[in-house]
């Protein structure tokens, strides 16, 4: 538990437009996770947050400062799998069952096939999808489809997970279920997460520490530790604590869709 | 339970279409035309038919010769063009090359060809496998190509993130994503390549399904003729269902494949 598992320097991107000035999607973001520590970000829509995620996962190379996993330079580390992402999408392969589709991180990388496939039973178990192995994504509902994506992001034994709003397209109630179950996983695994949402409520649930955004270009507005114990229980919510950093934090995000123009400009 | 009466109801409606239209033709050959060497009953066309299917035998050869033309051009079509639609899809180089062929060739109508390839292949087997072949090998060309172009980017993001090599890539995404396309090609191409054996046949062939439909029109026997057009159309219907089927066992995840 030396370092810090990730380390954001000044880093900016922007898209070149031809004939003008480049679009600043985000800029100068510095944040360190460390190892264990369960980190939400959340913003107004429109202000990065998706792109920031797949920079960091090396999806889309970012326009300046710097990315230190585990002290060493993303660049340098780029080709290996330490990150597992949870795509807001479930982007689950339609041609693949639920045991199939976690495989797809684990497979073919070496090991033995049987390792590797105990290895994917194992993580669906641990999202609470036993008995759902040769199911296709099609005969699973919303929630159940981001119980596979996220074990199959959990079963590359990733540094690091990355979470683009999992939950954000499931019905309230099926959402509430997937907070508590997300609880309880990163109970049993205590992995590193960057967590984004535009759900205030959620972040604070879940998160040991907020990240909040200002609007686009974005960049740190502001954090906050999550002063709540933990194991946490849907009862946090009406904790006189989690209501003070909902209300501050939401005070925090409606002046930057202020500052953006209001809700219509977003 | 709901499914299923609405799935009987649909196979009542498709027998009963079938039905309507047989008992239409029925009446307009043996009231309105009245002339046998014009229109004749379903039910002269059904006693031909299996009079040259079970008493004489008369079918077979022309069955025979005309299935082996459609196999070997069909097969051909699709191992030459799956491969060559996927590597357009992934080479601009290769897109570049054969797009302008591809355009010529796929616009012309293929008949303009036949004369042309009898006249290099003499009336032998090649020039109908070729024929039939032309016929074939575009619809699975462009599907398979394009099927490989629009691949989900999702998919291909999914990919890369996890680390996946090229190989990889290809075999797990876009082969599999590729699929559904490359069989709807397939199908399209059964169609194409039964009316590429029938204008095959049309010139200078002494037997095949296309040699009986165009003799038996030169000597206005119309069952015989009748008999020749529903053994395509009969191809024509088990070659889609064979598709079906193999669309069901290679697309699982596609549930409109199963039903249809
Ligand atoms: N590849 C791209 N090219 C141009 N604009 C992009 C690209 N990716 C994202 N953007 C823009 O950047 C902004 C931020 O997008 P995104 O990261 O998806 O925001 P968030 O996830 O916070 O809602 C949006 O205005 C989006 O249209
Ligand atoms: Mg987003």
């Amino acid at each position: 538990m030396a370092g810090p598992v990730l380390e954001l320097r000044n880093l900016n991107k922007e898209i070149p437009r031809p004939g003008g000035d480049p679009f600043i999607i985000f800029k100068n973001i510095n944040l360190t996770v460390r190892d264990g520590e369960f980190v939400s970000i959340v913003g107004p829509s429109g202000c990065g947050k998706t792109t920031l995620l797949r920079v960091i996962n090396g999806l889309m190379p970012h326009s300046g400062g710097q990315i230190l996993i585990d002290g060493k330079s993303a660049e340098e580390v780029n080709q290996e799998l330490l990150m597992g992402f949870v795509f807001q999408g479930a982007s689950l392969l339609p041609w693949r069952t639920s045991l199939k589709n976690v495989l797809l991180g684990v497979e073919g990388r070496g090991q033995n096939a049987k390792d590797t496939e105990q290895r994917a039973r194992k993580h669906l178990e641990l999202v609470g999808l036993s008995g759902f192995e040769n199911y296709y994504p099609h005969q699973l509902s919303g929630g159940m489809q981001q119980r596979v994506n996220l074990a199959r992001a959990l079963a590359v034994n990733p540094r690091i997970l990355l979470m683009d709003e999992p939950f954000a397209a499931l019905d309230a109630q099926t959402r509430n279920f997937m907070q508590l179950e997300l609880l309880r996983i990163w109970r049993e695994t205590r992995k590193t997460v960057i967590f984004v949402t535009h759900m205030i409520a959620e972040a604070i649930l879940l998160s040991d520490r907020v990240v909040v955004f200002t609007h686009r270009p974005g960049t740190v507005r502001s954090e906050f530790q999550v002063p709540l114990p933990r194991p946490r229980t849907m009862d946090i919510k009406s904790d006189p604590r989690f209501l003070d950093l909902e209300n501050v934090v939401w005070k925090q995000i409606e002046e930057e869709v202020n500052a953006a123009g209001g809700f219509a400009k977003l | 339970m709901e499914a299923l009466t609405r799935n009987l109801n649909s196979t009542i409606l498709r027998v009963g279409s079938v039905l309507a239209g047989l008992v239409f033709w029925h009446f307009l050959a043996t009231t309105v035309i009245n002339d046998t060497t014009f229109l004749v009953s379903p039910i002269v066309v059904v006693a031909t038919g299996y009079e040259m299917l079970f008493v004489n035998g008369e079918l077979y050869p022309h069955l025979f010769a005309s299935s082996w033309i459609f196999f070997y051009g069909f097969l051909l079509a699709i191992v030459a063009g799956v491969p060559l639609g996927f590597l357009m899809a992934l080479s601009q180089i290769v897109r570049d090359y054969v797009n302008p062929w591809m355009t010529t060739l796929y616009t012309t109508p293929r008949i303009a060809f036949a004369p042309v390839l009898l006249l290099w292949f003499g009336v032998g087997g090649g020039a109908k496998v070729s024929i039939v072949f032309l016929g074939c090998v575009f619809p699975i060309l462009i599907n398979s190509y394009y099927g490989m172009r629009v691949v989900n980017r999702e998919y291909v993001e999914l990919a890369r993130s996890f680390r996946l090599n090229s190989r990889a890539l290809f075999f797990k995404i876009l082969l599999p994503a590729s699929v559904p396309f490359v069989l709807a090609g397939v199908r399209l191409a059964i169609g194409r390549g039964l009316t590429g054996v029938a204008i095959a046949e049309w010139f200078g062939a002494t037997e095949g399904l296309g040699y009986l439909i165009f003799f038996a029109g030169q000597t206005l026997n119309i069952p015989t003729l009748f008999v020749g057009v529903a053994v395509f159309a009969a191809l024509g219907i088990f070659g889609f269902e064979v598709v079906r089927r193999v669309e069901a066992y290679a697309t699982p995840w596609k549930t409109d494949a199963r039903g249809s």
